[in-house]
């Protein structure tokens, strides 16, 4: 132990938190790791873990955990360099040592380290460093051929670890007439077969009812599949006549794209898992957090078997640790302060996950402090977000948002926890990759509510088709609040850029045609400018688009109707187009491009300022 | 300089066993220009595309291939030709480069032409296209072939992408 000099009780006290926050998380993430050995990012982020807690402890002076930490992480910078491979003792070797480095933490928070016998646990974790490699060694791969025997193997090798300069095993084989180059070749070659072999292939775990329904259904697709194979022989063959072969295909088709559907659904189904599997992990999270907070706060969850995709499962688990976090950490107060504003001691924490058509909603709810907008607003004009003048015009609710802008934090004093100004921007980014959004909703004293909207899975899109001249375009369903026809008397323009007035709502329109030009390639001028041509007392099509809560009108030409689609991606060469989400591919083989919202807004919101300046 | 002069009798004596180029020889533009044919994964017929708006100009949009969406080029844009009309003969060469997969409108597609590396020369300092993906010049009898070089194929186009994409932003 060091001299009393460094041990300042702060300090010991906020690398005690940080610490087993780290230790918690390592926990999770090391049998994360076992279950995808290949995950790279996770690996480092248990290193870094380790790296800060020996850090740390190296400058506070706690000997035992820095001989501990620095030990595991060897290993883990062995499994970084891909020197060695995950394996079974070696997760249990590291296991244990977090379980160690767990107790020490107890043990300094109840006073101080004491003694440890560490030997064992540092020769496991040396062990499982250099035994840790999943192929067999070329020598036993030789024997296991019988090229060599054991003894010569045995002898070979203790001169290999005897010598001063030890030379590679087959070498020294080859050189004392042991084994052929050809051998040691084969074996070589072997050896890295196997290796492939154990490397990780992610796999899921199927519920065999889901599989038994895909089965009969592939049957059933079968059956149709003859049907129609009769179908066209009967009719090759000129047996059948026309009407009577139109109503059969008619017949078909419609079964068919009945089969198709179920197919498509419970092809999806396999992939589902239920939420709990996130959920399993806040339990514990809270009871640990709200403990170091020494705050009180029981959690409640609900709706742990509504059924998710997989990837969507792995990632929005992420997000709403940040989330429930932050709650912890900014929402509930402390016991004393509930208390006094007459609030229960304990507070609540209420996570729940349900259905809402083709969504899945997660809310988190706490009933702690809620946000204060007037705060919100201050610190967003202190950082230079938006201007005073602009604040007084924006919602409670548009003021809330702020929170989601990278490099904004309202906590006076960050902790550990959160308030380090990335959390929710980070959340915000998770979830559009997910093509999900997140709300939010608080009542100043009455708590916070954060609403999570993901689609049911990311692989089947309901676009509405919507044509522009004669370019047919998707617009994902999810995103189209309505659909409407207006009289071009109620197209406004402020401050050089469109408005539409519906309704008493006045939304920013963009119009699809000046976006994208047909013949924008071959340089055809469109006629551009304000005034709707045609008479002007013709209704025209809108689609209201909502990203987020913001929502604008989009002016078209036809609407089509609406399709679902299997949405694809547009490849490296065309990423950088703005404004498109991807493309699907229609009953006629025809490529139809997705628009994507967000990106429309984007536009939108260039466009003005340019506008703006134009006419000023 | 009796190297050079040594060069053609040399060529003879190494043609049995010389690096043979296995090319496809296609038309734009009454030129007619080779690629490597390992780079070229199918020929097929013209079919409807989709226009991308914004798009560099030498793209002529993108087409379904067995359900992958892949970007087509107009060659007689990307060089900078005049546009023709469609005619039956027109090909899409589907090339992959650097991992991504893009088709490229040609005019009629020849053959496939064996030639040995030697004859190609690095190209003239002026000529119909661009340099920069012109790999050499091959000759074989009368005929005079433009080698493409894949890779390099698209890099000012990609540029222009990035350069719309940020004229977006």
């Amino acid at each position: 132990m060091s001299d009393d000099a460094l041990q300042d009780p702060s300090l010991i006290q906020e690398f005690l938190v940080e610490s087993e926050e780290l230790l918690q998380r390592m926990d999770q993430d090391l049998v994360a790791l076992e279950a995808t050995p290949s995950d790279a990012e996770l690996l480092n982020r248990i290193f870094r873990a380790l790296h800060t807690i020996k850090g740390t402890s190296g400058f506070l002076g706690f000997e035992p955990v820095i001989r501990l930490s620095h030990r595991a992480e060897d290993v883990l910078n062995a499994l970084r360099k891909g020197e060695v491979q995950l394996t079974h003792p070696m997760m249990d070797a590291l296991l244990s040592a977090r379980d160690y480095l767990g107790k020490m933490m107890q043990d300094i928070r109840a006073g101080g380290l004491k003694e440890y016998e560490l030997g064992a646990l540092l020769r496991n974790l040396e062990a499982a460093q250099t035994v840790g490699q999943p192929s067999p060694s070329l020598g036993q791969l030789l024997v296991k051929q019988e090229v060599i025997t054991p003894a010569a193997l045995d002898a070979v090798l203790a001169e290999q670890s005897s010598s001063a300069e030890p030379r590679k095993l087959g070498q020294m084989l080859v050189d004392k007439g042991l084994a052929s180059p050809a051998e040691v070749g084969d074996a070589l070659v072997r050896q890295k077969e196997i290796a492939q072999q154990h490397a990780a292939v992610p796999t899921m775990r199927v519920d065999a009812a889901k599989l038994d329904d895909l089965i009969n259904l592939i049957g059933e697709l079968v059956l149709e599949r003859n049907r129609l194979l009769q179908l066209s022989k009967d009719s090759s063959s000129k047996k059948v006549g026309t009407n009577e072969l139109s109503s059969a295909l008619a017949q078909s088709s419609a079964r068919l794209s009945f089969i198709t559907e179920e197919l498509q659904s419970a092809g999806l189904k396999t992939r589902m898992v239920p939420i709990e599997t996130v959920f399993r992990r806040f339990p514990r999270l809270v009871r640990d957090v709200s403990g170091s907070l020494q705050k009180e706060v029981d959690l409640s969850l609900f709706g742990q078997d509504t059924e998710l995709d997989k990837t969507m499962v792995e990632l929005v688990g992420d997000p709403l640790v940040h989330l429930v976090r932050n709650s912890l950490d900014h929402g509930v107060e402390m016991p004393e302060v509930r208390e006094k504003s007459g609030k229960p001691r304990r507070g609540s924490i209420r996570l729940e996950a349900r259905q809402e058509g083709d969504q899945i909603v997660i809310s988190i709810r706490d009933d702690g402090a809620g946000m204060d907008p007037a705060r919100i607003g201050r610190k967003a004009v202190d950082k230079g977000l938006v201007t005073a003048e602009r604040l007084r015009g924006l919602s409670a609710r548009e003021i809330l948002d702020f929170i989601f802008l990278p490099g904004f934090s309202t906590a006076e004093k960050t902790t550990d926890l959160s308030g380090r100004g990335v959390g929710m921007d980070v959340v915000r980014t998770n979830l559009k990759k997910l093509n999900g959004s997140v709300e939010i909703d608080s009542h100043l004293g009455q708590g916070t509510t954060v609403k999570l909207r993901l689609p049911l899975t990311l692989a089947i899109l309901p676009v509405l088709l919507v044509q522009v001249e004669k370019d047919v375009y998707a617009l994902p369903l999810r995103s189209v609040a309505e659909t409407a026809q207006i009289n071009p008397k109620n197209v406004h323009q402020v401050e050089g850029s469109e408005v539409l007035c519906l309704r008493g709502e006045t939304l920013p329109l963009l119009r699809l045609d000046q976006l994208f030009p047909a013949g924008a390639n071959s340089r055809k001028l469109t006629p551009a400018g304000g005034a709707l041509q045609g008479g002007g007392d013709e209704s025209q099509k809108i689609v209201i688009l909502g990203v987020a809560d913001k929502r604008f009108a989009l002016l078209v030409d036809q609407l089509l109707g609406q399709e679902s689609t299997v949405i694809k991606p547009l490849g490296a060469f065309l990423h950088g187009c703005s404004s498109l989400a991807g493309a699907t591919i229609s009953g006629d083989g025809q490529v139809r491009l997705v628009l994507d919202p967000a990106g429309l807004l984007e536009n939108l919101r260039s466009a003005a300022p340019m506008v703006q300046k134009a006419s000023a | 300089m009796d190297l050079q002069a040594n060069k053609p009798k040399a060529r003879e004596a190494m043609a049995a066993h010389e690096e043979l180029l296995q090319l496809v020889g296609f038309h734009v533009g009454g030129e007619e220009f080779v690629i490597d044919i390992l780079r070229v994964q199918e020929i097929i017929r013209t079919q409807q595309l989709t226009r991308v708006p914004n798009s560099p100009d030498c793209m002529e949009g993108v087409m379904n291939l067995r359900g992958k969406i892949i970007p087509v080029i107009g060659l007689r844009k990307r060089f900078g030709l005049e546009e023709a009309a469609p005619d039956k003969q027109n090909r899409i060469v589907v090339v992959e480069i650097q991992g991504a997969v893009l088709g490229f409108v040609v005019d009629a597609v020849s053959e496939v032409l064996r030639i040995p590396a030697g004859s190609v020369e690095p190209p003239p300092r002026i000529s119909l296209v661009e340099r920069e993906y012109v790999a050499g010049v091959g000759k074989v009898g009368d005929r005079l072939l433009i080698l493409l070089d894949a890779d390099r194929l698209m890099s000012g186009a990609e540029q222009e992408v990035i350069g719309t994409a940020a004229a977006q932003a």
